[in-house]
């Protein structure tokens, strides 16, 4: 690739809590108006905080599909809004190919407590359990996605109040690798009560609207919205004729590894993910004007955030203008990453930056912040910051629509192997070789495996959850396999529906008890984000750390983001998988009488560029030949496929009957055949089973080449593996 | 209530509520510090052990730093429960 080309934002769409639409969000804004009141949606009694940044108004009737009404929630909703918005700005035709990247924190969770709230008290009745699995995180996408029509690519992520932001730069991976043509990319988070009492919990909420930045700052006011930007190259920008907004110049995102909920209190981390956002943008310091910063308004972030914003900018620190949006929209969470950038870019477009309301008397001198409103400023390039839970940091590089073009670094175009692989399950923590037992020697053993838990150290496992538990220790081990140390590493680990049980015990007790005895502890293991974070800091991977969501294909989707985490260039290498622990409800639920049994488990394999796994001297143990996802018609996913060679396997994990009967007719059509769910039973996780079990099986020579086939109703993926070492 | 006993009852309610796994009421002396060094506790810690010892003892914990020295050690969260229960 000789340099990439620039991406260019050609549609907007946000919803705020100061109006539908981003012209009224962003002139409002400007004009230093805050759309924080007290609450309306739940009840706040006792809680420190009783305001928020609440989109009133919302009619989800309204907008949802005739017939759908019950089945949408207020995020589905607003992420509709600023999806549509975005694309008739970008003057979208139906009808052309879009990929759908959205973030986000909590899905449905305030449906789901409306849910509970009409439930009796004490144990949850089996008709009454399965409204508890009808808002997974996933579904927002799956909405969206069908009331736009025409997606072909699509993934929901989380990495806690980065989310938006990463979705953005997953959306821009897209169209680098030629994975999509046009993309609508963002974040959405409805408010509810569990991160409402949560954040209240951990002492995080001003009770007054919050201050950034402000000596006197109190804590964050939560809020909710949603913003989307479309993007497409720029020839494809041009070619159309279509105004081009900003430019997303470069992004960078990245992992402390530091704590659950604490910020690494230098700065360092963070500094150092705003200076990769430059360098993946080709700019300098020096060309930034504007900082849309991450300014949530808790002491710790905004003194981390000040001082990281010192490590990059001095000495011209104070040439440089800096606001948080968060004192007038509130923290929107998984949204927040999405309506700053969309703030920034329009910013960038109008040259006029909004203020942060609130701030009298900042705290740490020789910062630019922008006081008044309507603030003029010619910006040539501008960031927009996020730095979540978890230590999860993302930063996004602008620049104006008039900025000259130039040579851009291109992401890594380099071949991608396997060099580790890693599982849980019937025969407890498996690794490399032994790993593909399970097609081998299918009868299950008689010794249980043991329990998760027992796998990892003591006290750096506290309050992991079981799924944390399963993930963690597999993913331990297949980095171990792959004998690679954790710095600059990342990790993405799917998941469909997170610990339904342990949240729904959360939200009873606040139900039954009010909100005095939330436990703060608890909370940051309950959002989805959880697993990667708890990864990132138990393994100290530095890199780009996220979840992934999407129903029973969840480790699929967090295969393919983890290979366009690769060819962003963001991480020589990412452990990814997923896991699904047993759970009361999600059990009662999907399994039972006339349905396959249910199982649980863990499958990880650490994908890695050829020239990183040689620099350090590592032979991989397979070669990813091609992977690909599809939504819609299954028999176009096996059109291309070439011929298998001699020895050959196709190892499969959920298939339903139509994907079956496409790979039936496929050029793949008669090889041995090894149905991960009938040697194992099901869990949403069994995609990346399938994954490492086949990396295990073409390492050993045993197949030559072996093809993952998994599918749920609307998407299908098929990864081609061959053995690194027996190359045809 | 007997100091031993309320001092148990502590010990017990930091095993559960930290999740200190592993560890034994034996492994807690009455006198040493809990954070920082010690068991290696934190500040979310510190804030679910107020949550609890309200929840387990109804009595209230100071916030921030007040708590520190309510959180010096198991002797003195059971001094500040004994001063608290009996006013």
């Amino acid at each position: 690739m000789p340099g990439r080309e620039r991406i260019a934002v050609t549609g907007l769409g946000l919803v705020s809590s100061l109006g539908f639409g981003a012209d009224v969000s962003f002139a409002r804004l400007c004009a230093g108006e805050r759309g924080i009141a007290p609450v309306t949606l739940f009840d706040t009694t006792g809680l420190k905080s009783q305001i928020a940044a609440e989109v009133s108004g919302l009619d989800v009737a309204a907008i949802a599909p005739r017939g759908a009404v019950q089945d949408w929630s207020r995020s589905d909703a607003l992420a509709f809004l600023a999806a549509r918005e975005a694309l008739q700005h970008a003057r979208h035709v139906e009808g052309t190919a879009l990929g759908l990247a959205l973030g986000g924190t909590t899905g449905g969770m305030y449906e789901t407590e409306r849910a509970l709230m009409q439930f009796a008290p004490g144990g949850i009745a089996p008709q009454d359990a399965r409204r508890l699995l009808d808002f997974p995180l996933a579904v927002s996408v799956e909405r969206v996605a069908r009331a736009l029509g025409s997606v072909v690519q699509s993934a929901t992520v989380c990495s806690a109040c980065s989310s938006g932001a990463v979705a953005i730069a997953l959306g821009a991976s897209w169209l680098l690798s030629g994975r999509a043509e046009r993309v609508v990319a963002g974040g959405v988070d409805g408010l509810c009560q569990l991160t409402f009492t949560g954040f209240n919990a951990l002492g995080a909420v001003d009770p007054a609207p919050c201050r950034p930045f402000d000596a006197a700052r109190a804590g964050l006011t939560l809020g909710e919205g949603a913003a989307c930007l479309v993007l497409e190259r720029e020839s494809s920008a041009r070619a159309r004729g279509v105004p081009i907004i900003a430019f997303l110049s470069g992004w960078a995102v990245a992992s402390e590894a530091h704590h659950i909920t604490h910020p690494e209190p230098s700065g360092a981390r963070a500094a150092a993910v705003m200076l990769d956002a430059l360098r993946a943008a080709a700019l300098a310091p020096s060309d930034i004007d504007y900082v849309n910063a991450h300014g949530t308004g808790t002491l710790q972030n905004d003194a981390m955030e000040a001082k990281a914003l010192a490590r990059v900018f001095e000495p011209d620190l104070g040439r440089v203008w800096v606001s948080s949006s968060k004192a007038q929209l509130g923290h929107t969470l998984g949204a927040a990453g999405a309506i700053e950038a969309a703030i920034t870019a329009l910013s960038l477009n109008r040259g006029v930056v909004p203020p942060t309301a609130g701030l009298e008397q900042p705290e740490v001198p020789g910062i630019r912040h922008v006081r008044a409103a309507n603030q003029p400023a010619a910006l040539r390039a501008a960031l927009s910051s996020s730095f979540g839970f978890g230590g999860a940091c993302a930063v996004l590089a602008f620049e104006a629509p008039n900025a000259e073009a130039r040579v851009l670094t291109p992401g890594m175009a380099a071949p991608i192997v396997i060099s580790g692989a890693a599982s849980y399950g019937l025969r407890g923590l498996l690794s490399g070789a032994d790993n593909s037992v399970y097609v081998n020697e299918p009868r299950p053993p008689s010794e249980p495996p043991p329990e998760p838990l027992s796998l990892l150290h003591p006290e750096r496992s506290r309050r992991f959850g079981r799924t944390s538990a399963l993930v963690v220790a597999s993913a331990e081990r297949a980095l171990r396999d792959a004998e690679l140390e954790p710095q600059g590493v990342g990790f993405v680990v799917g998941s469909a529906f997170g610990d339904v049980e342990r949240s729904v015990r959360f939200l009873q007790k606040l139900l039954a008890q009010g909100p005095k005895f939330a436990s703060p502890a608890e909370f940051p293991q309950l959002v989805a984000s959880t697993g990667s974070g708890n990864a990132s800091i138990y393994l100290g991977l530095t890199g780009p750390c996220l979840s992934v969501s999407e129903f029973a294909t969840s480790g699929e989707s967090a295969l393919s983001v983890a290979i366009s985490l690769l060819e962003l260039g963001l991480a020589p290498a990412v452990v990814a998988g997923a896991g699904e622990a047993h759970d009361a409800i999600v059990d009662a639920v999907l399994g039972g009488p006339g349905r396959p049994p249910r199982s649980e488990g863990a499958g990880f394999v650490v994908l890695e560029t050829l020239p990183s796994a040689q620099r350090r001297g590592r032979v991989p143990l397979a070669r990813l030949l091609e992977h690909g996802a599809w939504r819609g018609d299954a028999t176009r996913a096996f059109s291309s496929l070439v011929a298998p060679p001699a020895s050959a396997i196709v190892v499969t994990g959920r298939l339903p009957s139509a994907a079956a009967g496409a790979l039936g007719r496929s050029a793949w059509r008669g090889v041995r055949t090894h149905a991960l769910p009938s040697l194992l039973g099901f869990h949403e996780a069994l995609g990346a089973v399938a994954l490492s079990v086949a990396a295990s099986e073409v390492a050993s020579g045993r197949a030559t080449q072996a093809l993952v086939v998994t599918a749920d109703v609307d998407t299908l993926y098929l990864t081609r593996l061959e053995g690194y070492e027996v190359r045809p | 209530m007997d100091q031993s006993a309320l001092k148990s009852k502590i010990k017990l309610a930091i095993l559960e509520e930290l999740d200190l796994r592993g560890r034994t009421e034996a492994d807690i002396d009455d006198a040493a510090p809990l954070f920082g060094a010690g068991l290696g506790l934190d500040s979310l810690d510190a804030l679910q052990l107020a949550m609890a010892i309200e929840e387990r003892f109804g009595v209230k914990v100071p916030e921030g730093e007040g708590s520190r020295a309510v959180f010096a050690s198991v002797n003195a969260i059971a001094a500040h429960i004994t001063q608290a229960t009996s006013e």
